[in-house]
């Protein structure tokens, strides 16, 4: 925009009033809108406020609220990670394939694992002392591979990040069905399961494991010098190069950090599941996105928090627990999501441009 | 000029020509595994299956050429695809079933232009949000029921001038679009705006407008191309135009349009790049490779286009930079002799 | 008297406070030819950005042919008959030279949506043959060389019937042959009547092409008068006389004879050439040159933000191969950029945030990187105190609200808390008001006496003269002079600047 433009066009202030726009830029505004909504729907749909819907919502949320986090980091670096689905989905099938108790040959003769990793009494860590663990460990690899290559192409190759990731996407999506020709493994290890189980009330470890993730992830942001090099890299990136910021080493772990997160939020949801499935992550992005956004991480980057996009979660979370609880048909709720996604973006656009007017 | 500079600019040449050379390449590649690919039978087979794809591809290319994207062309076809074919079967004739279809389908590109050029949300996200929002309303107008129409649409197989009408409709297509683009105002302004929208506003051009101009049109393409699909494949499914936003990518970006605007032809190019998505996936189906890593190959195929793409967007940068100092030719005047400073 | 095409009267503009333009009065004959002559900032850019209705003015008054001229943008310019030739061509490299010139109103085929290509091919051939251009019309711009396309952008401006025709330093980046072929285009159009402003730093041009030449200084008109009434050295004068009273911090110490930066044969092809300088311990060396003269350029190669050709970079006795920012500071060197907005701060984070960045390797726990936030928080109290940097609250402020002066000194001091024993310094003073100036120029000095060594890239002759022990003289890439304090004159200097002008 030229200088004239920005000086001459009519201030956002003057639109919306001042208390509006303070609500707008609050914090905790998501979180507010949360409770509001809440409340409100409690005398339509009193089920919503039951122990049992409350569990069983936040066990959905804590995996998704992973997946988020590393999400959050890519788009404080004003970068944007679509593949993360796709990651979840083939990480699931590796390690599912590597400890399950018994697979059908009926089923998955024609696999290409079939033979060498995968056999009638199960896969090659199976019988292994340790062998969950190691299998866990793979999938976090191949989580931090994918982020790599990712990364890697942004940085080097210099193809903007939407593009690379939608590639990565499509592809790894594609090899994670072509791994098991679209079949879901199942026998997993009772040990495995556990890790995902819903020991009933609130304590479960997806929920431990998921904080434990979120700390570590907003004490990275906001205590150590790397964090301070994300936010440095996503507000003026030229700037942070001047001033001496590794940028692209930052920006190449970044997105090894979404990888990682999305192969642990499928730790996750495969033990919780019981299965390996090649399709596990494929509706999961506009959720994390969306959520991230709402919560009010910026697409332009410089801003996010991990905190705010637990709520953004929460928010979009609630809304399809919701919308489900009132019967609201499937196809109902994916219009509704397309529609936030886009509040999302326009409320993104609206925060930044009162932003740019303020002076502090 | 300076040899660094001269080498940079024949990279840049070679980079500018990858989709003619890829197609030479591919074709001649094929032809000699299968010596049936020359066959007239067989390069009609092509064009006619990848018509719709080819359609989609123009329209993209107009949106490309702003810079920006369209990920919501799959989902257009859906909606299209339903208001069309349930019209079908409730008994309204052809040509109002097939209006009515077209309006909505150009009336998203609308609704998507719009946010982009005046709410100013980037494209990604506005059509990825249409693209969710859009499948969503159409399935459940559709209540994920496939629809029979190969009676009343049973135009695929005709021929206009000899030739197949998926085949004529989009060689029609690719003319109105060159003519568009090349032979009136807002087609050349497309292209002053993707190379530079600051110089452009300063030109006195609407930008807001040929923004909205680029997202309609390629929401009629969008229309355009169910029309064509489903007389081609004769019945509507859930997953009816699932994926083929890609395709429609992989086709603009390969027939040599620029993911950064201000590059790009319908013809040759993104002509060219219809068929070479086409013939690499016929060539696969060919040498029989199993079905699954199909759909692996095509994301390759869109990361070379791209990766091909900013390789040539960087250099061109690089070579517009301005030189301080201009070298010299023999016979002007000598630069003044240099002073050593004093150490 | 004259017939008035154009007058600026009491025209004031400001940018962020600080005022650029001062009550400038100027009127411009019809038909003439007027140079327009002024250091680095003096205020023509401005002035004609404002013409060319790129940026509003804050108050005085425009008049085009006796009548009120007040332009909303650059299309309203143009159509008023003002064409604007930018250094920066503002041409679509994609498109033809045809296309480029009807670009904003295509002629049509009658009635039809369709482009009159004959018509606009033969008027563009019309244009072209006006400027001496032997081009074919359908030649995509992107394969012109920089003098052709100047020549389009003349052939553009008459094809916009434009009446008054600005040149803003038109001939850097052309070879001699172009540039005398654009003065005999500038000749062609001033017999058929056109009123041109020419910018240039290549003072022998100005009085070669110019009628009547204005001379700009700190945003006010010093003169206006015939080419007659100007020799190059008056002009040279004016340009560079200045408020005898501005001070400057007395100068403590004295630069050692040890070398902690040298530079050998640096060249990199069309930016610089074999450069070649020695920088003590304790000396503040300062380079001088006009616009486009390659010493930010050169500052990005020795710091590492861009690569060179040939020539070696020696800090503190060791040579360096493959040079990056990273490496720069690990060196101890800082850089603050003469874009501050752009290049130097964060503009939406907290002053406290820019201070601690480059630092921030060493106030980390050696393992995980951990801030040490109490050492960090105390380090830049101190820092701010120091430098007495004007803000609320430096934990809670943005960058982006502080004015010019502050802005500043947030940069020099986000590198000072890195103890550079080398700082190069591009433009620190511009766009500062002159309170903050002095305390800027007070800072760089106490740095010096501690023993760093400073590189002080600026276009003003005063504060060089005022600071430095040294002055080189840059130009076209190259280094033209250098002069030691003894021989320090301001008319020398610019002389030498201007030694290359015309090639």
């Amino acid at each position: 925009m030229t200088i004239r433009e920005k000086l001459t066009r009519e201030p956002i202030r003057e639109k919306l009033g001042k208390l509006p726009r303070q609500l707008l830029l609050s914090e905790y505004f998501i979180l507010i809108l949360c409770i509001l909504v809440f409340v409100a729907l409690i005398p339509f749909i009193p089920v919503i406020a039951s122990a049992y819907n409350m569990s069983s919502l936040l066990s959905n949320i804590w995996p998704l609220y992973a997946v988020a986090i590393g999400q959050t980091l890519v788009l404080i670096i004003a970068g944007i990670d679509l593949s993360q689905g796709a990651i979840i989905s083939l990480t699931s099938v590796i390690g599912a394939s590597l400890i399950a108790t018994a697979a059908d040959p009926v089923v998955f003769s024609k696999s290409p694992i079939w033979g060498w990793l995968l056999f009638e009494n199960g896969g090659i860590l199976t019988n292994h002392s340790a062998g969950i663990l190691i299998a866990v460990l793979v999938m976090l690899l191949v989580g931090l591979l994918i982020g790599f290559i990712n990364g890697t192409a942004i940085v080097y190759a210099r193809i903007p990040a939407f593009m690379v990731t939608l590639v990565t996407q499509t592809f790894f999506a594609g090899l994670a069905i072509y791994y098991v020709k679209s079949e879901n493994i199942i026998n997993l290890p009772d040990a495995f399961t556990a890790i995902g189980e819903d020991s009933g009330g609130l304590i479960s470890s997806a929920l431990i494991i998921t904080l434990i993730l979120a700390i570590s992830s907003q004490f990275i942001l906001s205590r150590t010098m790397f964090g301070r090099w994300l936010y440095a890299t996503g507000t003026n990136i030229r700037a942070s190069i001047v001033s001496g910021v590794p940028t692209k080493k930052v920006i190449i772990l970044t997105y090894m950090f979404s990888g990682f997160c999305a192969a642990v939020a499928s730790v996750l949801y495969s033990s919780r599941m019981d299965m390996g499935r090649p399709t596990l992550g494929a509706s999961l992005l506009l959720d994390v996105i969306g959520g991230a956004v709402i919560g009010g991480s910026s697409l332009s980057g410089g801003k996010g928090k991990v905190l705010w996009t637990f709520f953004g979660v929460v928010f979009l979370s609630l809304l399809g627990n919701a919308l489900s609880l009132l019967n609201v048909p499937f196809f109902w709720i994916e219009i509704v999501k397309g529609s936030v996604i886009l509040m999302a973006a326009l409320l993104d656009v609206i925060r930044t441009r009162i932003l740019q007017q303020q002076t502090v | 000029m300076n040899g660094n500079q001269s080498r940079q600019r024949l990279i840049l040449t070679i980079l500018k020509n990858t989709p003619t050379i890829l197609f030479v390449v591919i074709f001649v590649a094929f032809s000699l595994l299968d010596h049936r690919f020359f066959a007239r039978a067989n390069f009609e087979n092509i064009i006619a299956s990848s018509a719709f794809v080819g359609i989609l591809a123009v329209g993209m290319t107009f949106v490309l050429l702003t810079g920006g994207i369209d990920l919501s062309v799959g989902a257009n076809m859906y909606i299209t695809g339903a208001i069309l074919a349930m019209m079908l079967v409730n008994g309204y004739p052809l040509w109002l079933s097939i209006l009515t279809g077209m309006l909505a389908g150009t009336a998203i590109g609308f609704f998507n232009g719009f946010l982009i050029s005046k709410m100013k949300i980037i494209p990604f996200m506005v059509t990825l949000g249409t693209l969710t929002a859009g499948r969503g309303l159409a399935l459940l107008v559709t209540q994920s029921a496939a629809i029979n129409v190969t009676k009343e649409m049973p135009f695929a197989a005709a021929r206009v001038l000899g030739v197949p009408l998926p085949i004529f409709v989009f060689l029609a297509l690719v003319f109105v679009a060159f003519i568009v683009l090349n032979y009136t105002s807002p087609g050349r302004q497309l292209y002053a705006m993707g190379n530079d929208p600051e110089a452009a506003k300063k030109a006195g051009l609407n930008v807001t407008r040929l923004t909205m101009l680029a997202y309609i049109v390629c929401g009629f393409c969008a229309a355009l191309a169910t029309v064509i699909a489903l007389s081609q494949q004769g019945r509507l499914s859930a997953s009816f135009g699932e994926g083929v936003e890609f395709r429609a990518i992989a086709a603009a970006v390969l027939g040599g349009t620029s993911l950064f605007g201000g590059v790009g032809a319908v013809f040759p190019g993104t002509l060219i790049g219809t068929l070479l998505v086409q013939m690499i996936s016929n060539g696969l189906v060919y040498l029989q490779v199993d079905l699954y890593l199909q759909d692996m190959i095509s994301p390759l195929v869109i990361f070379f286009a791209v990766f091909v793409d900013a390789q040539r967007m960087n250099l061109i940068k690089r070579l517009e930079r301005r030189n301080i100092r201009v070298e010299n030719t023999v016979g002007q005047a000598p630069v003044s002799k240099k002073i050593r400073a004093v150490i | 008297m004259d017939d008035l095409i154009l007058q600026f009267c009491k025209v004031d503009k400001s940018f962020f406070g600080v005022p650029v333009l001062k009550n400038v009065s100027i009127d411009f004959p019809r038909g003439h030819i007027i140079g327009l002559i002024g250091e680095n900032g003096a205020g023509k850019s401005t002035m004609m950005n404002i013409l060319g209705g790129v940026v509003p003015f804050d108050g005085g008054k425009m008049l085009l042919n006796g009548q009120e001229y007040v332009p909303q943008d650059p299309a309203s310019a143009t159509r008023a008959g003002i064409a604007f030739i930018h250094q920066e061509l503002n041409l679509f490299t994609n498109l033809s030279i045809a296309e480029n010139l009807f670009i904003g109103n295509f002629p049509h085929l009658s009635v039809t949506p369709f482009l009159n290509k004959a018509r606009i091919r033969s008027k563009t051939q019309e244009y072209l043959k006006m400027v001496d251009l032997d081009l074919s019309p359908d030649i995509t711009v992107d394969r012109l060389s920089p003098g052709e396309r100047q020549l389009v952008e003349v052939a553009k401006a008459l094809s916009q019937d434009a009446s008054i025709i600005i040149f803003d330093e038109p001939t850097t980046s052309l070879t001699a042959r172009e540039t005398e072929k654009l003065f005999a285009i500038i000749d062609r159009l001033h017999k058929a009547g056109k009123t041109i402003i020419y910018i240039s730093h290549i003072l022998r041009d100005v009085q070669q092409l110019a009628d009547d030449i204005v001379v700009l200084r700190d945003g006010e008109v010093v003169q206006v008068g015939p080419k007659q009434e100007f020799s190059i050295q008056k002009m040279i004068s004016l340009m560079v006389g200045r408020y005898i009273g501005t001070l400057y911090p007395e100068r403590t110490s004295t630069p050692t004879e040890q070398v902690i930066l040298e530079i050998k044969g640096l060249s990199k092809a069309g930016i610089v050439h074999d450069i070649n300088l020695c920088l003590h311990k304790g000396e503040l060396l300062g380079i001088f040159g006009l616009m486009g003269s390659g010493r930010s350029e050169l500052a990005q190669i020795i710091f590492g933000m861009e690569g060179k050709d040939s020539g070696e970079i020696i800090v503190d006795g060791t040579l360096h191969t493959k040079q990056s920012p990273v490496k720069s500071i690990q060196q101890n060197m800082a850089f603050v950029t003469e874009n501050r907005r752009e290049e130097g701060l964060l503009m939406t984070s907290t002053v406290a945030e820019n201070l601690g960045l480059v630092t921030l390797r060493k106030y980390v726990t050696p393992a995980a990187h951990v801030v040490r936030q109490s050492a960090l928080i105390e380090a830049i109290r101190n820092s701010v105190s120091l430098l007495q940097i004007k803000v609320n609250d430096a934990f809670r402020s943005q960058a982006k609200g502080l004015s010019g002066g502050n802005q500043q000194k947030v940069v020099i001091g986000k590198w000072l808390m890195n103890n550079p024993s080398i700082l190069v310094v591009d433009e620190p003073t511009r766009g500062v008001d002159v309170g903050a100036k002095y305390e800027i120029y007070s800072i760089i000095n106490d740095i010096v006496s501690k023993g760093a060594a400073v590189l002080f890239i600026s276009s003003e002759i005063e504060e060089l003269i005022g600071i430095c022990d040294r002055i080189i003289v840059m130009g076209v890439g190259e280094i033209l002079g250098c002069f030691e304090k003894s021989e320090f004159n301001r008319e020398k200097i610019l002389q030498t600047a201007f030694r290359e002008g015309g090639k």
